[in-house]
């Protein structure tokens, strides 16, 4: 009895699991997939609904949940059940569920991606997360990002604190081809980027004049943070590939602000749409693996002038490299395009460095000529370029000296030597008949 | 434990924080943009809705703000309407809300077709025991006569239906949804409300009062329950969590008043309901603000419109279009009153109370003044701010005085309304300098800036002097005026930035660096840093970021133990761009002789050769001695062409052969050559003995 409802129960989940492990992420087709929405309160669904929406009809499965949602899980039998975890719970003091900080680190770094808002509600917990990715929010919990100068203008909104922020890092890869023309309404706090981390980036800093501070109590200190090294809405790429993007305001992806019309102080043109809809909807693309996301293929190497992979190289010898790379556009593989990839001929340090050139269509290749120096050799792609993931092949080569009849046979110079050893044979030849048969 | 005592004390500080800044929010009342996220929303698709429910939703939604989308819908919707009722096994739920839809469309029905679904309804009335039965069947049957407007249609038993339908209210004014389950809950208590509303308008005669009377009480226990935002919103919230039928606070909220509003409907007399709350219902629906879900939206523009046109007290909602005055523009001050809807208010009287400026809540700036009221645009105005209105940070009053007397229970206007103004204006700078100064207060250098243009001051100092930077800032009526932000900044060429606020006393504000007690501060980093003054507030129209100069700082050498400087991020091309090529530079092969040389030099290393060759002939060399019998002759052409074949070899091994290959020939012809060698040289040996033995 036990064992047949043992066996019934198997079955309903492998078929209740099946439809979820073929939707889920894999490298061939790196776009996430299923979102967890950890949500303070239900009805930031309908406040946030257009960009909810947006990611829906992108193909995305939203999962909402509350934050403490006692059976919160991020993981089942040792697999993931999510692509992608939206943490917009500023305020949560503590995650329901098996879910904690260490828990939310370890789904980073396995590889999965986080978008982290918050507000002036802040707990400690979400800085926490966002300290551990290399992101520090202002310690004060009454600060907001004040701006005098670059805020937005609105009839209702006199303290300065809803700023219109325009200082977009510039890459396509992150933002879009189209260029956002109207400014982005951000009102939360502010955090800064940690400077011994790398791997972040300010995608949307504060103007000179922003400083963070309490808009309602006189300023007594020099607020910790100021001008534009206030970061507004920063993104990590770790290495093994995972994408987090952390800003400082929850109002930013509500419907209110993406409908807002939006004028910037001192600036007489008004925009009849905020640029939060572009901005955000064109940064989670890049977060959950739309664009920017790269991969090398075929990684081939051949003596010029033959096709086949030898197993060793001699000195001296000219080579033909190619590799093939593509980039993960959320539907299908296009060809990348770009004239900065590079090769290393490396043994302990690069011998060559060279900048491949490509046909359009994806395939990359250079040609050289092997160092005269032998060893084990390495070709090494390593490809970083902002907001692309990073590219990291090697391959080993074995390179030998010459062999001993592989050198220079007849040396001019040595002709006179060669000429006198031969005239003394001819002599001996000559000279053994006058010794033997003169008389 | 301390760490938990300050956590503690920063919540407290964080709720006073929020609770002072949101205590006076503005709530608009419903307008156009409200109408273009309903036509956003509710988008039939293919012509028409999932169910008839959200077909009602859309329809009613429209209906309340007034947008002319029937057409759209019309067919299909009446299409399934007709299937609904007529047959006889459908649900009903699908009845209750086909009826709705009817309601609006007025699609064309049969008579018996109403008299059918009137008597199945009927019928489930009587036999009915759970909440959810009785408030379909009852909102059936009002809907059947308000549409065939049959004045006989009646409850057989209203009392009765009245009495089990009150059976299942508990006595905290929730209600159950049905008899064999515990739990109560406030949305059923709208439902329930609702229900019993429509008892009392079907029923033949007049229900008890003391039933009515009590089911009032109930609804005061219920407004017990109620729960309140900082701002003066109220809201009820269910408190039973049941995952699978939860009701946010939007549902629950606008099920009890659409209950709440058709109960006072149909019953005489008030129900002493405080107007403060109703109207505190009204701000919690504005303040959603614009749902971005169809249900949410329904739900906050249908509660609206039951509130709108209630028996119990009509909320007015006073609005400002700007909160923002500017002093130089001259804003005037505009107030606007409306309904929930945005329809306009009875004649009522605006009235200033008071203004307060923010920080000092004691005094009041202005005694009550009247809002002058503009027919045409229906706003209330005050031409001109009060003389004594400097730039900064107020809180103005507002009250709402009814002029018709028997309004005062018909409308809730709440009282006294806060709300915080920012007054706007330029601020002068005046008689801005910077200087150096020794310690002995000496002045070496002042300079005059100007803080309305460029300014490319440059300065130096080393760690004994001061910097002292000062300026004036009035308002334009001269009084002193304290921005929030008013920030020195001194950057170093290696981007470590110093922030100073610079502080005031009445219009002048002054900052002196003594740069003998900031040498660790500044890491003992000697050179070149750029001053910046930032000056800027929210009322504030001119706040500035101004570049100032630049300032070379000498200090002191720092000591071994001196904290290090920050780091600072790195550059981001530095990690991401391209690196710079590397070619191999091949080892120089050996430098040799030109060829010419060479060949010259085998020319010449052939004439020994030549000089041999000649010397013999000179020598008049014979081969008198050469064998002249026939077998010595072979032995002796045999040893030479071998000797000949060795040197060939030679050759051979330096054009092509390897060494093992030369070595085997070479064993071989040797053999060979010892024996035909030993042979011809033992013959010339034995001939000349013979010789010289002769």
């Amino acid at each position: 009895m036990a064992r047949s409802n043992f066996s019934v129960l198997t079955i309903l989940s492998v078929t209740l699991l099946l439809p979820v492990l073929s939707l889920s992420f894999s490298p061939d087709s790196p776009s996430d997939r299923r979102l967890l929405v950890l949500l303070d309160d239900l009805s930031l669904k309908s406040s946030l609904s257009i960009f909810f929406n947006s990611l829906k009809s992108r193909g995305f499965d939203l999962d909402f949940k509350l934050a403490d949602d006692p059976k919160l899980a991020l993981q089942r039998y040792g697999q993931y059940l999510y692509d992608g975890l939206i943490l917009f719970s500023p305020s949560i003091e503590r995650f329901g569920g098996t879910l904690d900080l260490a828990a939310v680190l370890d789904f980073v770094d396995s590889g999965h991606d986080l978008l982290i808002a918050a507000d002036s509600s802040a707990s400690d917990l979400i800085k926490s997360v966002a300290t551990e990715c290399g992101v520090d929010f202002d310690e004060d919990p009454s600060a907001l990002v004040i701006d005098h100068k670059s805020y937005a203008v609105a009839g209702t909104e006199g303290d300065h604190t809803l700023i219109a922020a325009d200082d977009f890092i510039e890459s396509d890869v992150l933002l879009g081809k189209n260029k956002i023309e109207a400014p982005v309404l951000f009102k939360g706090i502010a955090h800064s980027l940690n400077a011994a981390n790398t791997l972040v980036l300010k995608v949307l800093s504060a103007s000179p004049s922003a400083y963070s501070a309490n808009p309602s109590s006189k300023l007594s200190s020099p607020p910790s943070l100021t001008g534009s090294s206030i970061s507004l809405v920063s993104v990590i790429q770790a290495r093994n590939n995972a994408r987090i993007m952390i800003t400082g305001s929850l109002d930013m992806f509500s419907n209110r602000f993406f409908r807002s019309s939006v004028q910037k102080a001192g600036s007489p043109k008004k925009y009849d749409k905020s640029g939060n809809e572009q901005f955000v909807t064109e940064l989670s693309k890049w977060v959950f693996h739309e664009r920017g996301h790269l991969k090398a293929v075929n990684l081939r190497h051949n003596k010029a002038g033959e096709t086949d992979e030898p197993a060793m190289y001699r000195i001296k010898d000219d080579l033909d490299f190619s590799v093939e790379i593509y980039e993960w556009s959320g539907k299908s593989w296009e060809p990348y395009v770009a004239d900065d990839v590079q090769v290393q001929f490396y043994m302990m340090s690069p011998y060559v460095l060279k900048t491949l050139s490509n046909d359009k269509k994806g395939l990359y290749h250079t040609s050289f000529k092997v160092p005269d120096v032998y060893g084990v050799f390495q070709f090494k792609v390593e490809y970083n370029r902002l907001g692309y993931t990073s590219l990291l092949l090697s391959k080993q080569i074995p390179v030998r000296p010459f062999r001993h009849n592989e050198y220079e046979r007849f040396i001019t110079a040595a002709f006179p030597y060669y000429g006198a050893s031969f005239t003394m044979m001819a002599g001996f030849f000559i000279f053994s008949f006058v010794y033997l048969y003169h008389k | 434990m301390a760490g938990s005592l300050e956590g503690f004390l920063v919540l407290i500080v964080a709720a006073l924080i929020s609770s002072s800044s949101f205590a006076s929010s503005i709530f608009q009342p419903i307008s156009d943009s409200h109408r273009s996220a309903a036509l956003e929303l509710f988008t039939p698709r293919d012509g028409s809705f999932f169910s008839l429910e959200e077909t009602y939703e859309a329809l009613r939604t429209f209906e309340v703000l007034g947008i002319d989308k029937k057409s759209d819908i019309d067919t299909a919707a009446c299409q399934s309407v007709l299937e609904i009722l007529g047959s006889p096994s459908s649900a009903l739920k699908d009845l209750f809300y086909a009826l709705k839809v009817n309601g609006i469309l007025k699609c064309d029905i049969e008579k018996d077709v109403f008299e059918g679904v009137a008597s199945r309804l009927q019928a489930t009335v009587s036999g009915a025991g759970a909440l959810l039965d009785f408030y379909y069947s009852v909102g059936g049957l009002v809907l059947v006569k308000d549409q065939t407007s049959k004045d006989d249609l009646y409850l057989a038993d209203a009392e009765g239906v009245f009495g089990s339908i009150k059976a299942l209210s508990q006595s905290d004014g929730r209600w159950r949804y049905n008899s064999n389950n515990p739990e109560s809950s406030t949305f059923a208590a709208g439902l329930a409300l609702e229900a019993l509303s429509g008892v009392v308008s079907l029923s033949s005669s007049e229900i008890d009062q003391s039933l009515i009377g009590t089911t009032k009480n109930d609804i005061l226990k219920l407004f017990d329950s109620i729960e309140k935002y900082d701002d003066g919103a109220f809201y009820f919230d269910e408190k039973l969590v049941d995952a699978h039928e939860h009701q946010g606070p939007l549902s629950t909220t606008s099920s009890v008043v659409r209950g709440l509003t058709a109960f006072a409907a149909v019953t005489s007399g008030s129900l002493n309901l405080p107007s403060g709350k109703v109207l505190g219902l009204a701000r919690f629906l504005l303040g959603i603000g614009i749902p971005g879900d169809a249900k949410d939206l329904f739900n906050q523009i249908d509660s609206l419109a039951s509130l709108e046109s209630n028996s119990v007290s009509i909320p007015l909602i006073l609005s400002l279009p700007a909160t923002v005055l500017s002093l130089t523009k001259k804003d005037a001050l505009e107030v606007k009153v409306n309904t929930v809807l945005g329809s306009n208010a009875p004649p009522l009287t605006v009235k200033l109370v008071g203004v307060f400026r923010s920080g000092s809540k004691d005094t009041t700036l202005i005694e009550g003044q009247e809002l002058k009221f503009n027919p045409e645009s229906t706003v209330y105005a005050l031409d001109a701010l009060p003389k004594s209105i400097d730039v900064g940070k107020y809180t103005f009053v507002f009250e709402m005085v009814l002029h018709d007397p028997d309004h005062l229970n018909l409308y809730a206007t709440g009282g006294q309304t806060r709300i915080p103004i920012f007054v706007t204006g330029v601020v002068k700078v005046d008689s801005a300098e910077i200087s150096v100064l020794d310690s002995d207060l000496g002045s070496t250098e002042t300079k005059k800036i100007d803080l309305a243009g460029e300014n490319t001051v440059s300065l130096s100092a080393n760690h004994l002097q001061k910097l002292r930077l000062s300026f004036q800032l009035s308002t334009s009526l001269g009084h002193a005026f304290k921005p929030h932000q008013a920030i020195l900044k001194l950057t170093h060429e290696t981007k470590v930035e110093h922030s100073f606020v610079v502080g005031s006393s009445g219009k002048q504000f002054e900052i002196n660096l003594d740069f003998l007690g900031l040498v660790e501060k500044f890491f003992y980093l000697s050179g070149k840093y750029n001053v910046q003054l930032t000056v800027g507030d929210a009322a504030m129209e001119n706040s500035f970021l101004k570049a100032i100069g630049h300032l070379d700082l000498d200090l002191p050498e720092p000591p071994e133990k001196a904290p290090q400087p920050p780091p600072q991020p790195l550059d981001q091309n530095l990690r991401y761009g391209p690196k710079a090529e590397i070619t191999h530079i091949f080892r120089v092969p050996e430098k040799l002789p030109p060829k010419e040389l060479s060949h010259a030099f085998l020319g010449l290393s052939l004439f020994p050769l030549l000089g041999f060759l000649v010397g013999l002939l000179r020598l008049g060399v014979n081969l008198k001695n050469f064998p002249s019998s026939s077998v010595p002759a072979m032995f002796a052409v045999l040893f030479h062409l071998g000797i000949a074949a060795v040197l060939l070899l030679y050759a051979l091994f330096w054009l092509k052969w390897d060494l093992f290959t030369t070595l085997k020939a070479l064993g071989f012809l040797g053999a060979f050559l010892m024996f035909v060698g030993h042979r011809i040289l033992s013959h010339l040996a034995s001939i000349s003995s013979k010789l010289k033995s002769a």
